[in-house]
């Protein structure tokens, strides 16, 4: 026992001492909030791009209008341009196209010469990135300036319109039966996404050291000194453990700092971050999904490096193993949608998946605790497994050197 | 010492330290190691001899607990080899390695630590080592710095640091500057004057006439002769005769009392008959022409290797004609 803890403190003490740890301590976070509000915000920084677009308005009523909404709502990114048209609208319309074509102006629309009535449009692109213009400028404006035309002509009140064009307003509170505290539905799903994200980063970055080190320590031929001390069993623990703790280090100081930061009560893209509103059984299944899924995946892992002598030769094994977790994340959005749906049950409790799956669930939804504590009993099952997989693999690959393996040798060695 | 409350204890210096009885292994249709018993007395530089792929390692991994062997007991001090056992036991594969960017002290402290000493005097004796081996100045270097021979120094400082009963060396020359191979058997001397009992194993028979107290020759995983240098001295009591004609013809082919002959490099060696007279020979070596050479000796450990294989090998085939 103390051999493995020999090896768990030297591996740790090696990783934490050095300066990549240092380094991703203090920007995992500034990683973490690109990945996670990233998108948005840079969604935001395109929608700012001023457009050009030319507009040829054959009802002749419509462009004033319409300059005239944008320039009320403030939306001055997109900038119109008219085009007259003489007695033959199709030529209009041809030489329209051509602008478009040659790039002129960003896009084309043309307004139906009897909007009012039948409100028409065309409108033309040559990027399919117009379509966001489109939805999120223009038809909300032309539909506004329908809109007036049509209240006008109907004789509305100035004063109905409003009432006419009340909108239902919402309050979205996500309640639990563990918490009793109700919390925003956006910072739920925006918490749930980066902690799951911690979760896929830490194991695949800190599971992957493991295949490393271990190729390492067969090339550098230092492995048949330390088999002479201790069991291949005890050098597998020892390393998974510490590495493995080395990354819960990193962890609990960034999970530190939020609670720190959620007292001062900081807010990220408008939403405020605090991590004071999660209740305790959503810890307990991040810390139990975060350690079994690093465990799960860092021996097989190990296990993987030990059977191979160069980090290439080891890809195509590890990729397959690297699949379980990334599967997990493009089914992310099946299980936010529908949370308790058969399919987001049973995928959630696949064990290579419930580390990403279940810990989603147990964030966006609230799954029946025996569903939770079902996938925690499989998932130690396959860690089990994995150990007993991954120990076999150690004593048949680990003094091999020379031939690459095959899926053959990998089975051959497993089977042992 | 490692543990305190353990009690070492030892049999006398010359009673077999290490005693090996029928150890096989089988790899496939290969018989690595077929049947081997050895017995090392405690105090010795014992030589396990064998060209390469003859077993040597096998053997070596299978006291290690590297390897499972298929049959086969190991005895340390007459108590079976366990993984307690083995913490008294230093090895130093042929295949070596250090961690590249560890520093000199803690990779000595780490590798002692895991042999069971404590980590505070790990740190304290990996550092009279250092200032022993005169690489005290690299205490804090990382083993990329430092040359191959200084790399070397430390491996073995690794392997003797725990201070163990008994210290296995595989192919320790292999890929060393003569330099290099003196300052190491300096140290193995060194080890050997404090009681270290070494199993040392070569393929190099020359380096280990000049260590060894006894030695074990296998050759296809068999064991074919072992004992104290002067018992198997005793076990083949022929003289050699080496000859070389000025114009380099060829002995005459019916000279009395040779049991083998062959050519190297120019220089005939002939094996005599046991009692044969070396001098018995000089007359009709003679006849045949000019000599320029004529030299009689005991036969080396090479040679008697040799021979060794030859009457194994012809054992075995009149053993199958018999039948």
């Amino acid at each position: 026992m103390s051999k493995v803890l020999t090896v768990i403190r030297k591996e740790y003490l090696e990783r934490v001492r050095s300066k990549a740890f240092l380094v991703g301590t203090l920007l995992g976070p500034l990683f973490m909030a690109l990945l996670v509000i990233g998108p948005t915000a840079l969604g935001n920084l395109t929608r700012s791009q001023e457009r050009t677009v030319a507009v040829l308005d054959l009802s002749g009523d419509v462009f004033e209008p319409l300059v005239e909404v944008l320039r009320k709502n403030e939306d001055n990114h997109v900038k119109l341009r008219r085009y007259e048209t003489g007695p033959q609208a199709a030529a209009g319309v041809e030489e329209l196209k051509a602008r478009v074509l040659a790039k002129d102006v960003d896009a084309g629309l043309v307004i139906g010469a009897d909007f009012f009535a039948q409100p028409q449009l065309t409108f033309y692109n040559t990027a399919v990135s117009a379509v966001v213009l489109r939805d999120e400028t223009l038809r909300p404006a032309l539909n506004e300036v329908l809109r007036e035309e049509r209240f006008q002509r109907a004789g509305v009140p100035a004063d109905q319109r409003e009432y006419i064009l009340a909108r239902s307003e919402w309050t979205t509170l996500q309640l639990s039966a563990a918490a009793e505290a109700a919390q925003s539905a956006d910072v739920g799903i925006i918490a749930a996404i980066t902690m799951v994200m911690i979760i896929y980063i830490m194991v695949l970055l800190y599971g992957q050291q493991n295949l490393t080190v271990v190729i390492e320590e067969k090339s550098s031929r230092m492995v048949e000194v330390l088999l002479s001390s201790l069991r291949p069993e005890q050098l597998l623990v020892g390393k998974v453990v510490g590495i493995g703790l080395a990354a819960l280090t990193q962890v609990a100081i960034w999970t530190l700092a939020g609670f720190l930061v959620s007292v001062q009560g900081v807010a990220v893209a408008g939403a405020e971050i605090s991590l004071t509103v999660f209740s305790p059984w959503l810890w307990l299944n991040f810390l139990v999904f975060f350690v079994m899924g690093y465990f799960l995946y860092a021996s097989l892992y190990a296990g993987i490096g030990a059977m191979c002598n160069s980090v290439q030769d080891a890809q195509q094994f590890s990729m397959v193993l690297t699949m379980g977790m990334v599967i997990p994340i493009l089914l992310m959005m099946v299980v936010i949608r529908a949370p308790d749906q058969p399919m987001a049950t049973i995928l959630s409790l696949v064990p290579f998946f419930s580390p990403i799956l279940m810990f989603m669930r147990v964030t966006v939804s609230d799954p029946p605790i025996w569903q939770v504590v079902l996938s925690w009993l499989l998932l130690a099952l396959t860690i089990w497994w994995a150990n007993k997989a991954a120990g076999k693999l150690f004593r048949a690959g680990i003094l091999l050197y020379g031939s690459s393996p095959t899926w053959k040798s990998l089975a051959r060695a497993l089977s042992r | 010492m490692a543990n305190p409350a353990e009690i070492r204890e030892l049999p006398a210096i010359g009673e077999p330290l290490l005693l090996v009885e029928g150890l096989s292994k089988r790899y496939g249709e290969t018989l690595a190691v077929n049947d081997v018993s050895l017995r090392i007395p405690r105090g010795s530089i014992y030589g396990f001899l064998g060209p390469n792929g003859a077993g040597k390692t096998t053997t070596i991994r299978c006291l290690m607990d590297i390897i499972l062997p298929d049959r086969g007991t190991m005895l340390l001090a007459g108590v079976a080899l366990d993984r307690r056992r083995r913490d008294r036991i230093g090895y130093l594969p042929e295949e070596r390695g250090l961690y590249r960017k560890m520093t000199c002290q803690d990779q000595l402290a780490y590798l002692a630590q895991l042999k069971g000493v404590p980590r505070r005097e790990s740190q304290q004796r990996a550092w009279r080592w250092l200032e022993r081996l005169e690489l005290g100045s690299y205490a804090k270097s990382k083993v990329d710095n430092l040359s191959k021979g200084m790399q070397q120094k430390l491996q073995f400082a690794a392997t003797f640091i725990f201070e163990p009963d008994l210290v296995i060396l595989d192919e320790v020359f292999s890929g060393l500057d003569p330099l290099n191979i003196e300052l190491m058997r300096d140290l193995i001397l060194e080890q050997k004057q404090k009681g270290t009992t070494i199993l040392f194993s070569t393929h190099m028979l020359a380096e280990a006439e000049r260590l060894c107290d006894a030695v074990c020759l296998i050759e296809g995983g068999i064991k074919i002769l072992d004992g104290s240098l002067a018992e198997v001295r005793a076990a083949f009591p022929f003289q050699m005769v080496r000859a070389v004609y000025r114009d380099g013809r060829e002995p005459p082919a019916d000279l009395p009392g040779v049991v083998d002959r062959r050519q190297d490099d120019g220089t005939w060696r002939f094996e005599l008959a046991p009692g044969i007279d070396a001098q018995n020979m000089l007359a009709p070596l003679a006849a045949a022409g000019p000599l320029s050479l004529f030299a009689a000796n005991r036969p080396t450990l090479s040679e008697i290797f040799l021979t060794a294989v030859r009457r194994q090998r012809e054992s075995r085939t009149s053993d199958r004609s018999e039948r």
